[in-house]
């Protein structure tokens, strides 16, 4: 399957990218590609223009200061695993990352790729000549949804592994644009529009993931359900953090709704409390009500729901296993 | 629009007219003739199209050619060394971790690349690296047996 | 058994190994001919629809487009794999049967563009009512698919034997239930690809295509386009395996051929992963309602079977499909009175074909889960009744088998011992459970025509034996297992063996890969070949040695007088002598060999014979079921095989374990998905076939006949397992969670559901018994 045609750029600073990405807005950016290519094959992305960013010197590494661990945009899913600051302060990250796709794309993806990368649906992540079975989706530029026959909305679901990890980690980002910088919370980048999921002015850069040093003394685990235990995205995946002193605690889902979840009223509810059999009970149930998954992928919602509450209770119980030993 | 590029490929420089749509897959066979490096899926889904950038494992069939510049490609053919076949090459050979033999230039490179990682992987880790790799004919196991084999040979340099 | 073997039986990499690792052997997509050009199908976006027009001119203005096909170019010759069951035109003519169907080709200088002129074919579509499902199909009213197929039921078959009312009559128990299995990809790693190439002064078409079937794929290339078949040479390099998938006919082999001969010029035609899916063939979704009577100590006295195969939009290999499913009922259990009912009914889906098992793998998993399900009612021990009702070497068939060896009891005990039945079974905790299955599978088919093989062997001065074999090796390691008869026989290594297979302008004619008879029927025509060399050679250095013939043997690259191998000289000795001797260089030995069908016999007439042999073999499964998500996770599989005598144990035991994990993924992980006629995951990201994640752990066990009829005693070793892990793996649920499961695959949202609806109302049975029990 051929890649439609478009220009290539391949800036050396992240100044140069942005000052590209102004000129030619409907322009994409390119880092990993394990996303990006996959889209453009089918055709349901074809940009006039790609600005590979995987030139451009310092967006890839893993520091430390005084405040925050700092993660450039460019830091590989394979780096962030094995590297051991992550596996042992921050294992919610590590278990993320090592669960994308296989092995391959845990090389070739990065870490602003994977929080970036496209929302999916059943009848979008298809060939152009397969999607001509039926009339162009909303997504894909025309009228009408196939899976909710409404309004011009898409229902589309965001399925990446890594965004609810760093979300239970209430990580903020570094956004560079072209006037300035901004550092907003990692939440805030996720629309819930399934068709512009991205909060992400045209031009705007992804140059850094922050993760604030506290969020190294909770404890955490991430777990991913899927089909096979390779390659495939997640039905359902879940994070958990928990300061065991404070008992404060945060959740969040994956492929349960139109963005990564962060599930607010799950944990105001789970706050301050012990975390018993029957809390985990009613905190599950209200977690399958957070989320609106809707049928974008052959799994059913019903069982979506269902995982979203099982996840979450061995999320916690892994947690807690962890700060006990 | 076309452009030529120079690739690094098995430690030869080559002189190539691509496009920027062309993938690293597309050159490296339509371009280049270099038939080791299969295309199972061309969807990233299958690990038959992996070459070795810079000693790590990539899917040549998403990734755009142009984006290889100035890195060392290894395939299959770069592999054996002087016409004796590689250490992993030989295992697989002599466990018979292949069929058809279509995934597998892809399973060796990827045993490559984690052998480079780590001299002496856990079972778990060869399996879970592996796992992008497809292959609908050994179910798994000689292929298994065949890189295990080579990572329990002693202080071999990969 | 024939003793003292020294490269038969041996466990030897396949022959073109090392090309294969070093990434140099040659499938079809890495063949390169000066010149040639790409191909590309334009396919129906609609299931159902009549053709009004098709507007290919603005794909032919494209620059850097050839040529452009449609239906009403090529000859109005149907093709079919199946001679009486040819519905199929290289490109549709008039209509179009479901998503995917070929409708116009296209032919440019880069594979770049013959994608875009594809996209600029206007086809006009008056869309006609679609159907779905093979039981709304065969409804009176229901669309009709093709012109003048009643009901959609392209073949019917009702086959009865014994007396079958009377032994129900006679059952203490009767048991009626209905299963479903679900569509599966053979999803071989390399697509299907085809490369075509003419030569107009002598009117030569060669094609090479990964293809399994060579000579049979000539014959419909010379039929559809018309010429002859002499002018017809299909060439099948490496390929990238095919369970099936491969032996049929594609769009792409005819558009490959067409355009070669148009345009003067070599055209290859590769299909996208999603074309696979597709567009080529699947095993046959089929729902199978069995009623089983028994004795009350589990003897079974009648069967009723009653199949209904959803073909989707073309025939295939319908009618051998349907009577595959229907005569192995009959083995590897003593049936004596059953009555078989299969349909085969067009759908607008994708089309179904022969995969490996090829109709059986369906209803052995009706047959080996009702067994339990019986067992279980009857208070009777699963494994007990399996040996109990075994088939056995020797024994009156009642379609007329003739089972010389049978080791499928012996499968069963071993088989259980291994997988600790007596310890486990009903004895492990919530969750955990162990389950078998037996089947069995024909080392070939007796009953049908073009199913002889040949293959000629030559000894030239320089030593290497050549062996010239139709025999299609598809990743299975044909030409070696072929290789290794032939060095035996010989008594030289395999090195010495140079092994040319499958052209079908130089090798002798083979059917090709299919039925599990490549090892037995073109095993056995080299061997006679290679035994008429030695023959020859043994002749004339029996008159040398002044010895007699009968007393040489060939052995170590040496042919001596038997006991005494002082008395004898090296081969390239005897050939040099031979050679001074003025006798006739090379030695050429042909050898053929078919079947011994005792009564010649068709599928759909009479009984008979099926197969010149018959394997056996038993599975037996451990699971661990999480009662959390609803996973399950098939911990260990144990297969218990006769296939005879294992030419090359390493190859067999690859066999085995690829058809484990192939039917784990049948049983947990795989379903094509249509809705609305559309493959809903047409990717390997999609279709979650097994990765190195999910692998079991496999213990191969096994149960070695000595079969009088293969060579040195060999039988099929490449289908047969694949026919019960699926039923032994839900059978080992059942086991883990007292759940029967009756519909393929076992997601973990059925058994969440299963579990759920089992606390809701527990002790009441789904399943009935619908006599006494
Ligand atoms: C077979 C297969 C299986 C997969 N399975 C999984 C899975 O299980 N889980 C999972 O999460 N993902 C999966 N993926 C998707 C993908 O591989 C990963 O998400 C990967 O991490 C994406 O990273 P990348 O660098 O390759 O992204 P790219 O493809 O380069 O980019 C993805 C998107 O992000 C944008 N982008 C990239 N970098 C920036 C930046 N710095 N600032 C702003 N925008 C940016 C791009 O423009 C693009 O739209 C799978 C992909 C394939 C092909
Ligand atoms: S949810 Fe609807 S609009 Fe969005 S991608 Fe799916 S079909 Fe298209
Ligand atoms: S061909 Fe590249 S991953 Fe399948
Ligand atoms: S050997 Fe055939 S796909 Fe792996």
């Amino acid at each position: 399957m051929r890649l439609p045609k478009f220009e290539y750029f391949a800036p050396k600073s992240l100044k140069e990218a942005v000052s590209i990405l102004q000129n030619e807005p409907s322009a994409k950016i390119l880092a990993g590609g394990t996303d990006l290519l996959v889209n453009m094959k089918h055709k349901v992305e074809c940009p006039p223009a790609i600005v590979n960013i995987k030139g451009i010197n310092d967006l890839d590494y893993i520091k430390q200061d005084n405040a925050a661990v700092r993660i450039g945009a460019l830091t590989t899913l394979k780096h962030i695993y094995m590297t051991s600051l992550i596996q042992e302060k921050l294992p919610v990250l590590a278990e993320a990352a090592s669960t994308v796709g296989s092995y391959h794309h845990q090389t070739m993806g990065t870490l602003a790729g994977n929080l970036c990368q496209q929302n999916r649906c059943k009848f979008f992540n298809q060939s152009q000549w397969w999607r001509s079975a039926r009339p162009t989706c909303f997504k894909a530029g025309g009228q009408i949804c196939h899976v909710v026959n409404k309004k011009e909305i898409c229902y589309s679901s965001y399925c990446g592994d890594v965004a609810p990890a760093l979300l239970a980690l209430n990580a903020k980002i570094l956004v560079t644009g072209h006037k300035d910088s901004r550092e907003i919370l990692l939440e805030d980048l996720f629309s819930g529009d399934g068709k512009a999921p991205l909060n992400l002015n045209p031009g705007e850069i992804l140059a850094e993931i922050i993760i604030a040093l506290e969020e190294m003394d909770g404890v955490s685990s991430y777990i991913k359900f899927a089909n096979r235990e390779s390659i495939d995205f997640p039905i359902v995946g879940t994070a958990f953090w928990a300061s065991m002193e404070n008992k404060e605690y945060r959740v969040a889902f994956t492929a349960a709704d139109r963005k990564p979840l962060r599930a607010h009223q799950v944990e105001a509810f789970m706050n301050g409390k012990n975390l018993s059999e029957n809390i985990l009970d009613e905190a599950s149930a209200l977690a399958a009500k957070e989320a609106k998954p809707i049928k974008t992928s052959v799994y059913s919602t019903t069982y979506k729901r269902r995982l979203m509450g099982l996840l979450l209770k061995s999320t916690v119980s892994e947690a807690m296993r962890r700060a006990k030993s | 629009m076309k452009q030529a590029i120079e690739l690094n490929i098995n430690g030869d420089t080559h002189e190539i007219l691509v496009s920027p749509n062309n993938t690293l897959l597309e050159v490296l066979r339509d371009k280049l003739g270099l038939m080791g490096t299969k295309r199972g899926c061309d969807l990233g889904a299958c690990g038959a199209c992996t070459v070795l950038i810079n000693g790590d494992a990539y899917l040549s069939c998403i990734m755009l050619a142009v984006d290889a510049i100035g890195k060392e490609i290894l395939t299959i053919e770069g592999l054996d060394e002087g016409g004796d076949l590689h250490p992993l090459q030989r295992s697989f050979v002599e466990n018979g971790g292949l069929q058809c033999g279509f995934c597998t230039p892809g399973m060796i490179l990827t045993a490559k690349a984690i052998l480079g990682e780590e001299k002496h992987p856990t079972e778990e880790v060869i399996k879970r690296k592996m796992a992008g790799n497809l292959c609908r004919c050994t179910g798994y196991k000689k292929i298994f047996e065949a890189v295990m084999s080579v990572t329990e040979q002693s202080g071999k340099e990969f | 058994m024939e003793k003292e073997l020294n490269v038969v039986g041996a466990r030897l990499p396949m022959m073109d190994a090392a090309q294969k690792v070093k990434g140099t052997a040659l499938f079809t997509d890495d063949l390169i001919l000066p010149g040639m050009l790409f191909g590309k199908i334009l396919r129906s976006p609609v299931p159902h629809a009549k053709i009004l027009n098709i507007d290919t001119s603005r794909a032919e203005k494209l620059p850097g487009v050839k040529g452009v096909v449609t239906g009403r170019d090529i000859p109005d010759r149907k093709y079919g794999i199946v001679p009486m069951a040819k519905d199929e035109y290289a490109l549709a003519k008039d209509k179009v049967r479901y998503i995917g169907d070929d409708v116009a080709a296209v032919c440019a200088i880069d594979p770049e563009i013959a994608e875009e002129a594809v996209e600029l074919i206007k086809v006009d579509y008056e869309e006609l009512p679609a159907v779905f499902d093979p039981l709304e199909a065969k409804r009176e009213g229901a669309p009709e698919i093709h012109a003048g197929i009643k009901n959609n039921t392209s073949f019917a078959i009702r086959k009865e034997f014994g007396d079958v009312r009377k032994a129900f009559a006679e059952c203490d128990a009767i048991f009626e239930d209905t299963f479903y299995s679900q569509p599966v990809n053979h999803a071989p790693l390399e697509p299907h690809a085809a490369l075509a190439q003419f030569d107009p002064l002598n009117g030569e078409l060669t094609i090479w295509s990964s293809t399994q079937i060579p000579f049979f794929l000539r014959r419909n290339l010379s039929n559809t386009l018309q010429i002859p078949e002499s002018k017809v040479r299909v060439v099948k390099p490496k390929v990238g395996g095919g369970f099936g998938q491969k032996i049929d006919l594609y769009a792409k082999d005819f558009c490959a051929a067409w355009f070669a001969i148009q345009l003067g010029k070599p055209v290859k035609f590769v299909y996208e992963r999603e074309e696979v899916f597709i567009s080529t063939r699947q095993r046959h979704p089929m729902y199978i309602t069995v009623k089983t009577g028994m004795k009350k100590d589990g003897i079974i006295l009648a069967q009723k079977f009653q199949a209904h195969a959803d073909g989707g939009a073309y025939n295939s290999t319908a009618p051998t499909m349907i009577a595959l499913s229907c005569y192995f009922l009959m083995i590897p259990y003593r049936v004596p009175n059953l009555i078989y009912e299969g349909y085969h009914v067009y759908t607008n889906k994708p089309v179904g074909g022969a995969m490996r098992g090829h109709g059986i793998p369906q209803a052995r998993f009706a047959v080996e889960r009702q067994l339990d399900m019986i067992a279980e009612r009857l208070g009777l021990d699963a494994a007990e009744v399996r040996i109990k009702n075994s088939i056995h070497a020797g024994e009156p068939h009642p379609a007329k088998f003739i089972i010389n060896t049978c080791g499928f009891s012996d499968s069963v005990k071993k088989a259980a011992d291994a997988i600790g039945w007596k310890e486990k079974r009903g004895k492990l905790p919530l969750g955990r459970g162990v389950g078998l299955a037996g089947a069995s599978f024909p080392s070939g088919v007796s009953n049908m025509s073009h199913i002889s093989s040949g293959a000629v062997v030559q000894l030239g001065r320089d030593g290497a034996v050549n062996v010239l074999s139709g025999a299609a090796d598809i990743g299975q390691g044909a030409e070696t297992v072929i290789s290794q008869i032939v060095a035996e026989e010989l008594g030289v290594p395999i090195e010495d063996i140079r092994i040319t297979a499958a052209d079908t302008g130089i090798t002798p004619l083979d059917p090709g890969t299919f039925g599990s008879g490549v090892t037995v029927r073109a095993g056995n025509a080299a061997r006679l070949a290679v035994i008429s060399v030695k023959q020859k050679l043994f002749n004339f250095i029996a008159d040398k040695l002044e010895a007699n013939v009968a007393d040489l043997v060939a052995k170590d690259r040496n042919i001596f007088v038997k006991g005494s191998p002082e008395k004898g000289m090296t081969l390239s000795e005897a050939l040099k002598s031979y050679q001074y001797a003025d006798l006739p260089m090379p030695i050429v030995g042909r050898g053929s060999w078919m079947a011994p069908a005792t009564e010649p016999t068709t599928l759909f007439k009479e009984d008979g014979n099926f197969a010149p042999s018959y394997s056996f073999m038993t599975q037996a499964a451990e699971v661990d079921v999480d009662l959390h998500t609803g996973k399950v996770k098939l911990l260990r599989m144990v297969t218990a095989h006769d296939c005879g005598r294992a030419i090359n144990p390493m190859l067999v035991e690859g066999q085995l374990e690829g058809s484990v994990v192939g039917g784990m993924g049948q049983a947990l992980y795989e379903d094509v998905i249509v809705e609305k006629g559309q493959v809903m995951n047409p990717s390997f990201l999609d279709y979650g076939f097994p990765t190195f994640l999910e692998m079991p752990e496999i213990e191969a066990i096994e149960v070695e006949t000595d079969d009088p009829i293969g060579p040195f005693g060999a039988k099929e070793a490449g289908e047969g397992t694949q026919l019960s892990p699926a039923p032994a793996i839900v059978n080992a649920i059942y086991d883990a969670i007292g759940v029967n499961f009756m519909e393929l695959p076992i997601t973990p949202e059925k058994i969440l559901d299963a579990l759920e609806e089992k606390k809701n109302r527990k002790n009441s049975r789904s399943d009935q018994c619908i006599s006494h029990c």
